[in-house]
């Protein structure tokens, strides 16, 4: 028999058939749906009416289960019946299915609390002040952008504008914080990164836990200052390798890195702009130096970033226009330590008057510069320095001996797939035994 | 003979030891007493039986030993955001008030610094030395230059609005009018 459990300690006494129940029960709630369940569980003795026989003619509506919604079960029953016949448990609170089987769908922003709703009605008033403001100052700064000056007060007016400017936006995102509804959507995941909102909140997100694992990975590795001398991340990346996401610094299996990766570079700032990836192999083993050297496993160019369009398929880059050197499969030969590749995303500089970016010319690169177009001894820093790149976002992989590895080597036409490496022995000091009181 | 060990900790903490120092209006809380163990003392105890507890003394001794932190509270998703944007909007609210305040301190201020500088460029007659150059008045008779000035930045003498040190309050003050003058009646004056 269904008992509302909200009944709580009084259930007993509707479950109770001794006494005479001519007086009507009331439950707690006063809509109908929940008053005409107690009403049902009251009277265990009338058995439910049979079904109707079936026949050929018409069949039995009565034998298919009622289709519970997963929303709206609230007794035991109920969520019995939804997990048995349909497959699927019940969303949220029992309290909370509940309230929404007994009131209409009330959108959040008008549920009827009252200190809610005047807090609503506070932050309301706060942003259209807000707007006003925003109004303001895009007014002030296209009047001080029309405004003439001399020549030697220009750099006066220049960081005016850029700190109106910085002023406006600071603005904006203050506008929509305090919006409950604008929270919501970003935990969600819903949230427009076109929005500066949106995005000031990702990248707060992004900074207060990745961010710091990522920089705790290649501080901890060494990729910095080995390849680059410093870094500050400003975009978030992913690698994926075969459809799997790669934490930074994890192991990839040097048959899952053959293929070229896939990244998803996010930048928090608004606006297109063109990326450079490089993939730098910092620990070569050279022998004749007894230390180690660089490779670049990868180098494209020119590759459009929105902060909503975010995916490159590093395979699926333009060979001619894009593609300095094409992806060259991750490998650490048997005996040598663990090879650290790091992915380094690189902003091109912008153009003379500010409104693109430069791109590079990948073709001219690949013949005219040998320094940047081959493989071994390629140093980021100049390849940095030479083309006034910026770096913006690292990211890190490791590949060492295993399995796969020489089958890796062979298909992808790199010599020294037999080759291990081993240690030099390091004879020791003749031992010299000294005659003293001391050293028995 | 061997000494009996110390009983004061056992009388600082054991409750069955503190009913003599308990007055007499709190006796009807001695009968509910802490048990040695914390298993629930259900077995073999009648209903209805044993001393009626006061529910008013129950909740007042709870929240005398209430410890400092308090317990945390777990919200729904859409109890969580209402909260949060009660306390967006409290604290906005404060800020307002607060930087209200701020500005009309900041204006108080300045009118009091734009009065004093005044006075200090003020002579006797109320000129300043451009004033005076401006009227073509002769420069050489303003030797009193500032002098409310001064008076008003002496802190330890005459009056004042807080009164300290050894000034007196401004509400024993006089007035700045221009009758009747500093110098009172002179009763001989002839013409």
């Amino acid at each position: 028999m269904p008992l509302d459990r909200r009944a709580g300690r009084f259930a007993r006494c509707i479950q109770c058939t001794r006494h005479d129940r001519s007086l009507p029960v009331r439950s707690f709630s006063t809509t109908a749906p929940a008053r005409l369940e107690v009403l049902d569980s009251q009277t265990p003795a009338e058995a439910a009416p049979p079904p109707p026989a079936a026949t050929a003619d018409t069949p039995n509506p009565n034998t298919k289960p009622r289709a519970r919604d997963a929303n709206t079960v609230s007794t035991p029953a109920a969520e019995g019946q939804l997990l048995r016949n349909q497959r699927t448990t019940p969303v949220g609170s029992r309290r909370r299915r509940a309230a929404i089987a007994s009131t209409g769908s009330i959108p959040f922003s008008q549920l009827p609390y009252q200190c809610f709703q005047e807090a609503r009605a506070f932050l309301q008033v706060d942003r259209q002040e807000k707007l006003e403001h925003i109004r303001m100052q895009r007014q002030r700064i296209e009047n001080l952008k029309l405004r003439a000056v001399p020549p030697q007060d220009e750099w006066i007016k220049e960081n005016r504008i850029r700190d109106m400017k910085h002023r406006l936006e600071e603005t904006k995102i203050a506008a929509d914080m305090n919006d409950p509804v604008v929270k919501r959507r970003f935990e969600d995941g819903e949230g427009d990164l076109n929005k500066p909102i949106y995005r000031l909140l990702a990248d707060r997100q992004w900074r207060a836990y990745r961010r710091k694992v990522l920089v705790q990975r290649i501080t901890t590795m060494n990729v910095i200052p080995d390849v680059l001398p410093a870094i500050e991340p400003i975009v978030s990346t992913t690698l994926t390798f075969a459809g799997k996401r790669v934490q930074h610094g994890d192991f990839v299996d040097s048959r899952v890195s053959e293929l070229a990766p896939s990244m998803t570079i996010q930048p928090y700032d608004k606006g297109p702009r063109l990326y450079t990836i490089a993939v730098v192999n910092p620990d070569v083993p050279d022998v004749e130096k007894d230390g180690f050297g660089y490779r670049c496993h990868f180098l494209a160019s020119n590759i459009e970033i929105t902060p909503t369009s975010t995916k490159v398929l590093l395979h699926k880059l333009q060979s001619e226009t894009q593609v300095v050197l094409p992806w060259l499969p991750a490998y650490g030969q048997m005996g040598a330590p663990y090879q650290r590749m790091s992915v380094f995303i690189l902003e091109q500089p912008k153009t003379e008057d500010g409104a693109g970016f430069q791109r590079l010319d990948a073709a001219k690169t690949r013949a005219e510069e040998p320094r940047y177009s081959r493989r071994e001894g390629f140093n980021l820093l100049s390849f940095v320095d030479r083309f006034a790149l910026k770096p913006v976002g690292v990211d890190l992989f490791r590949t060492k001996w295993d399995e796969g590895t020489a089958g890796v080597m062979q298909r992808a036409g790199i010599q020294g797939w037999d080759v291990e490496f081993k240690r030099k022995r390091v004879e020791p000091l003749p031992y010299k035994r000294l005659a003293t009181v001391r050293y028995r | 003979m061997i000494k009996a060990p110390s009983t004061s900790l056992l009388r600082a903490f054991s409750p069955l030891w503190r009913a003599e120092s308990v007055p007499w209006v709190a006796r009807g809380c001695i009968a509910q007493q802490v048990h040695f163990s914390t298993a629930e003392q259900r077995m073999a105890r009648k209903k209805g039986m044993g001393p009626k507890t006061d529910m008013r003394i129950t909740l007042i001794r709870y929240h005398l030993q209430h410890p400092l932190t308090p317990r945390p509270l777990r919200f729904s998703r859409t109890r969580a955001l209402r909260h949060w944007t009660i306390h967006r909007a409290w604290r906005l609210y404060q800020n307002k008030l607060r930087l209200t305040r701020q500005l009309e301190l900041e204006r108080q201020y300045n009118s009091m610094n734009a009065a004093c500088e005044a006075l200090r460029l003020m002579d006797g007659d109320g000129l300043t030395q451009e004033e005076r150059s401006k009227l073509g008045a002769e420069i050489e008779g303003s030797n009193d230059m500032g002098r409310l000035y001064r008076i008003a930045m002496k802190k330890d003498d005459g009056v004042r609005a807080d009164a300290v040190g050894k000034g007196v309050p401004i509400e024993y003050a006089r007035i700045q009018t221009e009758t009747p003058p500093r110098d009172g009646w002179n009763s001989a004056w002839t013409r």
